[in-house]
């Protein structure tokens, strides 16, 4: 009796928890789809009332897209993550392959550069970085946005692992063929590391998707804004609060993200425990 | 670095040359990035912690020696920021490190609804701080938020939270840690899915009860992790900037004044520059410090 009480104990424990971090997701989405009356009406006394609309509109959103700029704030964070994802790759794939499948002098001096770089909180840095991207010309604009990021070190050594772990027969046959770095690079070593592409391509993504305190600096005009920004705006005291928008907008912000990980779960958590190792 | 076999031919200093060559194009847009957008701003940061300007108009920037410093310990803004940011990095870590541990144990054991479970807890981790600080906005308002709600639901007093100068740093961590427990408990899935089931097994046969297991052997093993993901999570919370910017603007009575928020407001509000790149120069040194425990921590040999 009480080896099957113990398990049951614990399985009402962890639905309580998970209750906690799933409820607040719930209560968002629920509430975008109530009208502007009805969403702090059924908060107290909490019922199914609170998580579920019963008669759900559309009207939050269709003002969201109305009144708002958040159609091109999601344009434009697409292209900024979509950008910073494709050249974040590139280049860290050709730097990876130099570290690793070409014998050269000052690698260790380049390993060094790129090592201590790790050492640098991004957000200490803000006020220079802001300084140095304005200096070029950058600012307001969504090269400006992504460009500080994509020599990521992460990156450089996530796929400087995978990369290692190639055995060096692999190309041996293309290099008698008489196939230069290139074409080895391009057609024997890319094609054997697609999951760790996979998984640097999502976190990449996950992350560029999700930048706030950057682009709330680097970014202010309204064309060229992104989607956390215009989010954090929305719910601004210089706004009249429409409370059934930010809702919406909180979702409508979230969404792609949380469906992009439900379909690829597997490559983001690993990737996330491996940036993990970055700190 | 001495070359094997393949490099021993007539023309292998010539072909070594062609190597370096091909290998700096390889990373020269790398390392050009790496140059202007990492090493420039350090050293424009070093430079500028010792200067007076403003970001409007940083040609007029005056030397003024170490002042901006000397600020910062005349003035209470720094000392008081800093210490709001170590308790909130302080309690998101008393928070994450048993919460990610007990969700791991969950997450290790033949638990039937696992993949579910990790879904739900990675969640809030794959948000962006901004919709988890406006969604927290609402969780915590004082007459309407979900939080008092579910409390007078079960008889207990309605709070202010965010309003109170007592319990908005408290909230903002326990989001924060909400938000990154997921993460911390997939760390401590690997750690966990490293220790040796003999182990475990052997001290079973011996008449140790699971709990005895899971104190003697598996925490210990763990500790490692644990250390692992106590400074991730320090550095983590060190760098927060969304809610003290989308849900208390740094009060009440800055209590909640976060140092990356500070150096924000000081840079781009208050067009005080100089000063917060002196403020920044003292997170880099902090954040820096606690890196190079980190990677002493991954280098030192711990035995099992």
């Amino acid at each position: 009796m009480t080896a099957l009480r113990k398990p049951l104990a614990l399985s009402l424990v962890l639905l309580l928890i998970l209750a906690c971090f799933f409820a607040p997701f719930l209560w968002i989405v629920s509430n975008s789809f109530k009208p502007q009356l009805g969403i702090f009406a059924d908060v107290t006394p909490i019922s199914w009332r609170t998580f579920l609309p019963l008669e759900p509109v559309l009207e939050n959103y269709r003002t969201l897209f109305e009144r708002t700029n958040i159609l091109r704030a999601l344009l434009n964070t697409a292209i900024v993550s979509a950008g910073q994802v494709a050249l974040t790759l590139v280049l860290c794939a050709m730097a990876a392959y130099a570290l690793t499948r070409i014998r050269f002098r000052g690698a260790k001096a380049v390993f060094v550069v790129i090592l201590l770089t790790f050492l640098l909180p991004v957000e200490a840095m803000l006020v220079p970085l802001f300084q140095v991207v304005s200096g070029l010309g950058l600012n307001n604009t969504l090269l400006g946005v992504m460009i500080p990021w994509i020599a990521s070190p992460f990156g450089l050594f996530l796929l400087k692992q995978a990369f290692e772990e190639l055995p060096r027969d692999l190309e041996d046959a293309a290099r008698i063929d008489g196939a230069g770095h290139v074409r080895i690079f391009v057609s024997v070593i890319l094609p054997n590391v697609k999951v760790p592409l996979l998984t640097l391509g999502l976190v990449t993504f996950l992350f560029s998707w999700n930048s706030f305190l950057w682009p709330l600096v680097i970014a202010q005009s309204p064309d060229i804004q992104l989607i956390q920004v215009a989010i954090a705006q929305q719910g601004s005291p210089t706004q009249l609060p429409n409370w059934g928008e930010t809702f919406a907008g909180a979702t409508v912000a979230t969404l792609p993200l949380i469906l992009l990980f439900l379909l690829l779960q597997k490559y983001f958590t690993q990737g996330m425990a491996m940036s993990g190792i970055k700190g | 670095m001495t070359a094997p076999s393949l490099d021993r031919r007539p023309d292998r200093t010539a072909r070594q040359r062609r190597d370096t060559r091909t290998a700096f194009a390889f990373l020269a847009p790398f390392l050009l990035l790496l140059l202007i957008f990492q090493y420039l701003p350090l050293a424009m940061m070093a430079k500028n912690a010792f200067m007076d300007y403003s970001l409007l108009n940083p040609g007029a920037a005056k030397f003024v020696g170490l002042l901006n410093f000397e600020d910062m310990i005349h003035f209470d803004d720094a000392r008081e920021s800093l210490a709001a940011t170590f308790l909130f990095a302080l309690v998101v870590v008393l928070i994450v490190i048993p919460l990610g541990f007990v969700l791991a144990l969950f997450l290790n054991s033949s638990l039937p609804a696992r993949g579910v479970v990790r879904t739900i807890i990675m969640l809030p981790v794959v948000t962006s701080a901004v919709v988890v600080a406006t969604m927290w906005n609402f969780l915590l308002d004082p007459s309407n938020g979900l939080i008092n709600g579910v409390m007078s639901l079960l008889g207990l007093p309605r709070q202010p939270f965010l309003t109170s100068p007592n319990q908005a740093l408290i909230m903002i961590s326990v989001m924060t840690a909400w938000q990154q427990v997921g993460f911390a408990a997939i760390l401590f899935l690997g750690g966990l899915q490293g220790v040796p089931k003999e182990l475990a097994e052997a001290a079973r046969i011996d008449g140790a009860t699971r709990w005895q297991v899971l104190w003697n052997i598996t925490v210990p093993l763990l500790s490692r992790t644990t250390l692992f993901v106590v400074v991730i999570m320090t550095v983590f919370s060190l760098q927060a900037f969304a809610p003290a910017f989308l849900m208390t603007d740094g009060g009440p009575q800055d209590s909640t004044n976060l140092i990356v928020y500070h150096i924000y407001k000081m840079a781009f509000v208050m067009q005080n520059a100089g000063y917060a790149s002196a403020l920044s120069v003292v997170l880099l040194l902090i954040v820096l410090g606690i890196s190079l425990l980190q990677m002493w921590l991954l280098r030192a040999k711990w035995n099992y």
